[in-house]
């Protein structure tokens, strides 16, 4: 016994002196660089990004240490779980210990930090990087702050809005898959009123919705809404609830509502429970992004093969005022860069070459499936991510949310597992979706009166339109909480986003 | 050290004291004043230091700027504050809600603490007490979520039980009139229990010398619970009602903020939401800064009018 702890012990303490011994190395090796032509020294950044996984990738993940080797960098990543990252985000503000790069979303607190001078300017410096420079430049301006880009986006599909379907259900009622809003009406009253799952039991009910705002957003675009902001007869731009085909959606959901095919208690369900019913096969719609459905598929039947697929999707259903979807607004959130941790502007070369780097293929691979021998093994070229068998432990720890802090700029570049049929199908959609989504004029633009106070314009108005859908209040009660908006700011609020439109159609 | 004690042991006489002037009586009793040091030190670095950051309440706070560096703006948070349309929506549920709360909640524990005190089989009232201590440990996010299966129209325990006796369901959780019962109830629930253990504390000084005079006059138990019992515990019901008084505007984020959904906001809305959805998560420091500048002074005002009112009733007060 005592002779093997002997022996562990020494092995530790050799192993231990051959790591002070690398570091001491490496960072010789730095130096010597540094002294040769000073480009090549190893740069260290700290990353705060959102998590996702309850025990994401860390430093001894060798995931991370193969990006740190291809990128010649030492990242220390900081996680934040995604339900606290707006309040980790601002309280890091106030603390001024800044990390190097920040994944920011643009809320009230990094705009104004920005217009402070917290955060690089990074406008005339993309284009001077190979990945960076071919960035998309709608994308691109609907992340900017006073014309400005304060950070590199994390790219998103723009058209990945949908709506997952029970076919199981449609095969067994013998219905098609809807493609009118009355089509959608009808298979919803069908999986409602006409025993879909064939139990002879009344246990079943057209689509579920939560107490997220979305499914609503998604849905009042198909009915012809504007997407947030719209141009009113004057050719100003006025807020979508301001428009008569917003009413019109609204009578729509009523309808629903009324007639029992959305769960009575959405109001109030939590969004952690929402796939539920879909899973349980209580409900047969579910209006979210499309690459949901593959998701529930699975926690369906773990494994699914094109036998047993329960759910297919469908991008859009068209309404009275044609085909129209809700496109995302391209990107999740954007790396800034801290003025106070990179203060030189050679630094902030260093780091945009690292960004840069971040993007190529070798790195997006290690980010989004890990190691090749240690968390995946290619055969025929046919990838088998194997650490994710077994509940995946291995992969969580090791490879999970290393995709957090990618841009996937010009596109996304990983290898991927064999597509099932529902994956093939909703990626097909998003390009098709593309056709037909309604941009928002208004989603680069910023008014200072909303980042004051957005959070209670918005709760206004969607905490009226779902006491509308419910019948808590009526027409006249839903223009009356209009005017509280008008009166709480949001005259205000036109105004401004109206002026600033001008100002960005004039520079142009 | 001995002398310390004897020393000590005359300060206690009020005559002595006053003729002692406070150099002398600083220097007499050094060493108990170097007890006091930790405790005061504490109050002045955790307490008094922070309150300086109260300032941003004047300034127009960018977290980056930092403290010095931002602009001063005066009163002009608490104007927009007042201009608000909404502040008094939201001061209205506030005080509603806190009126209930000291009506309702306050007097939960007390009487629960006197209907334990009349238990005389021991083993019976310990069990009892330790079960009623049980909620106090739960967290909100539990309560909350109790609720929420006990009370939802789809299934809830609560529902289906009403439903099987009237044939209709009571939305508690999506309607704006059940809510404040349903934030009492759960007040009441969470903490009553465990708020019985000062009073009991307090019932049992109480002299059974005092009860059995009583019987002897010939006093039933509504009697002596009324004559003896009660005036035995007003003191510690009237300090805990004045510190009751101070927090007179906290409702409590946790549990508001988890009950609150776009069908109840409207009688939801309450400071301390407010203070998080404008100064955590629209970052606006200042603003929120002053809305719980706004809360403290009214705080004051409370504590100081209900201390005068208990002075003028005669009973001992906390200062």
């Amino acid at each position: 016994m005592k002779k093997t702890s002997l022996g562990i012990s020494l092995g530790l303490f050799v192993f231990l002196l051959a790591g002070c011994n690398n570091d001491s190395n490496s960072e010789a090796n730095a130096d010597a660089d540094s002294n040769s032509d000073g480009g090549e020294e190893r740069l260290s950044v700290s990353i705060m990004a959102p998590s996702f996984a309850a025990e994401p990738a860390g430093e001894d993940s060798p995931a991370l240490q193969a990006i740190e080797e291809y990128t010649n960098t030492d990242i220390d990543l900081q996680f934040v779980a995604n339900a606290n990252y707006e309040d980790r985000f601002n309280v890091t503000l106030a603390s001024g210990e800044f990390p190097e790069i920040m994944v920011a979303n643009k809320e009230p607190s990094f705009i104004n930090a920005a217009r402070d001078g917290a955060f690089w300017d990074l406008t005339d410096h993309l284009d001077d990087y190979e990945n960076l420079s071919q960035a998309n430049e709608i994308v691109l301006n609907n992340t900017t702050i006073d014309g400005r880009i304060y950070g590199v986006y994390r790219a998103r599909p723009l058209g990945r809005n949908g709506a997952a379907i029970n076919k199981q259900w449609l095969d067994n009622l013998g219905l098609e898959m809807p493609e009118t809003i009355e089509e959608f009406h009808e298979v919803l009253r069908a999986f409602t009123n006409d025993d879909p799952n064939q139990s002879g039991k009344d246990d079943t009910y057209g689509m579920v919705v939560s107490e997220w705002e979305g499914p609503w957003n998604t849905m009042q675009v198909w009915m012809g809404a504007p997407n947030q902001w719209g141009f009113d007869e004057n050719n100003k731009l006025a807020p979508d609830f301001t428009f008569d085909e917003y009413r019109e959606a609204l009578v729509f959901f009523k309808e629903l509502y009324d007639e029992g095919l959305v769960n009575e208690d959405f109001a109030v369900m939590d969004s952690g429970q929402w796939t539920e019913p879909l899973v349980n096969q209580e409900a047969g719609v579910f209006v979210d992004v499309l690459d949901a459905a593959n998701r529930i598929q699975n926690q369906i039947t773990e494994g699914y093969t094109e036998e047993n697929q329960i759910l297919d999707v469908f991008g859009a259903v068209e309404g009275p005022h044609g085909l129209h979807t809700l496109p995302t607004a391209g990107y999740a959130g954007m790396l800034a860069i801290s003025k106070t941790a990179v203060e030189t502007e050679e630094e902030l070369k260093r780091v945009l070459q690292f960004l840069d780097d971040l993007n190529d293929e070798e790195v997006q691979n290690l980010a989004y499936i890990g190691v090749e021998g240690v968390h995946h093994e290619i055969v025929d070229g046919v990838l088998d991510i194997t650490s994710q068998a077994d509940g995946g432990t291995k992969f969580e720890s090791e490879v999970s949310d290393l995709n957090q802090f990618q841009m996937a700029i010009p596109e996304e570049n990983f290898m991927e597992q064999p597509q099932t049929a529902l994956q093939e199908k909703a990626a097909a959609l998003m390009e098709e979706n593309m056709e037909f989504v309604v941009a928002n004029p208004a989603e680069p633009l910023i008014s200072p009166t909303y980042t004051e106070r957005g959070q209670q314009l918005d709760n206004i108005i969607d905490d009226a339109r779902i006491q509308y859908i419910v019948g808590q209040i009526d027409d006249a009660e839903f223009d009356a909480e209009i005017e509280r908006w008008m009166g709480a700011g949001g005259t205000e609020y036109i105004a401004e986003i109206n002026q600033a439109y001008e100002e960005s159609q004039a520079a142009e | 050290m001995p002398k310390v004690d004897v020393d000590h042991s005359t300060s206690i006489e009020p005559i002595s004291v006053r003729k002692v002037s406070k150099w002398k009586m600083l220097k007499r009793d050094k060493w108990l004043f170097l007890l006091l040091l930790p405790g005061l030190i504490w109050f002045l670095v955790f307490k008094y230091v922070p309150m300086w950051g109260a300032l941003i309440a004047f300034k127009d706070y960018s977290p980056y700027l930092g403290f010095w560096a931002s602009d001063w703006v005066g009163f002009t948070h608490f104007e927009r504050l007042f201009q608000n349309p909404d502040f008094y929506r939201i001061l209205k549920n506030t005080l509603i809600l806190a009126f209930y709360e000291t009506i309702f909640v306050f007097p939960a524990p007390i009487i629960l603490a006197l209907m334990l005190n009349e238990i005389r089989f021991t083993k019976y009232k310990r069990i009892i007490q330790t079960v009623i201590y049980i909620p106090n440990f739960m967290s909100w996010v539990i309560v909350a979520s109790l609720s929420y299966v006990f009370l939802t129209t789809s299934g809830g325990a609560v529902n289906v039980i009403i439903e099987s006796l009237t044939g209709q369901t009571f939305n508690f959780l999506s309607s704006p009139e059940w809510f404040r019962s349903m934030i009492i109830g759960q007040q009441i629930w969470k903490d009553a229990g465990f708020g019985t253990i000062i009073f009991l504390a307090a019932l049992s000084g109480v002299s059974s010398e005092q009860y059995e005079a009583a019987i002897v006059d010939g006093a039933g138990r509504f009697r002596r619970m009324w004559h003896v019992t009660l005036p035995a515990i007003r003191n510690v019901i009237v300090i805990l009602l004045i510190l009751r008084m101070g927090n007179f505007l906290d409702q409590g984020f946790q549990q508001i903020y988890l009950m609150t959904n776009s069908l109840n906001r409207s009688v939801a809305d309450v400071f301390d939401v407010y203070i998080y959805f404008s100064g955590i998560t629209q970052g606006a420091f200042s603003h929120s800064t002053a809305v719980g500048l706004f809360k403290g002074v009214v705080g004051i005002i409370l504590i100081l009018s209900t201390r005068y009112i208990a002075k003028r009733l005669n009973q001992e007060t906390l200062f």
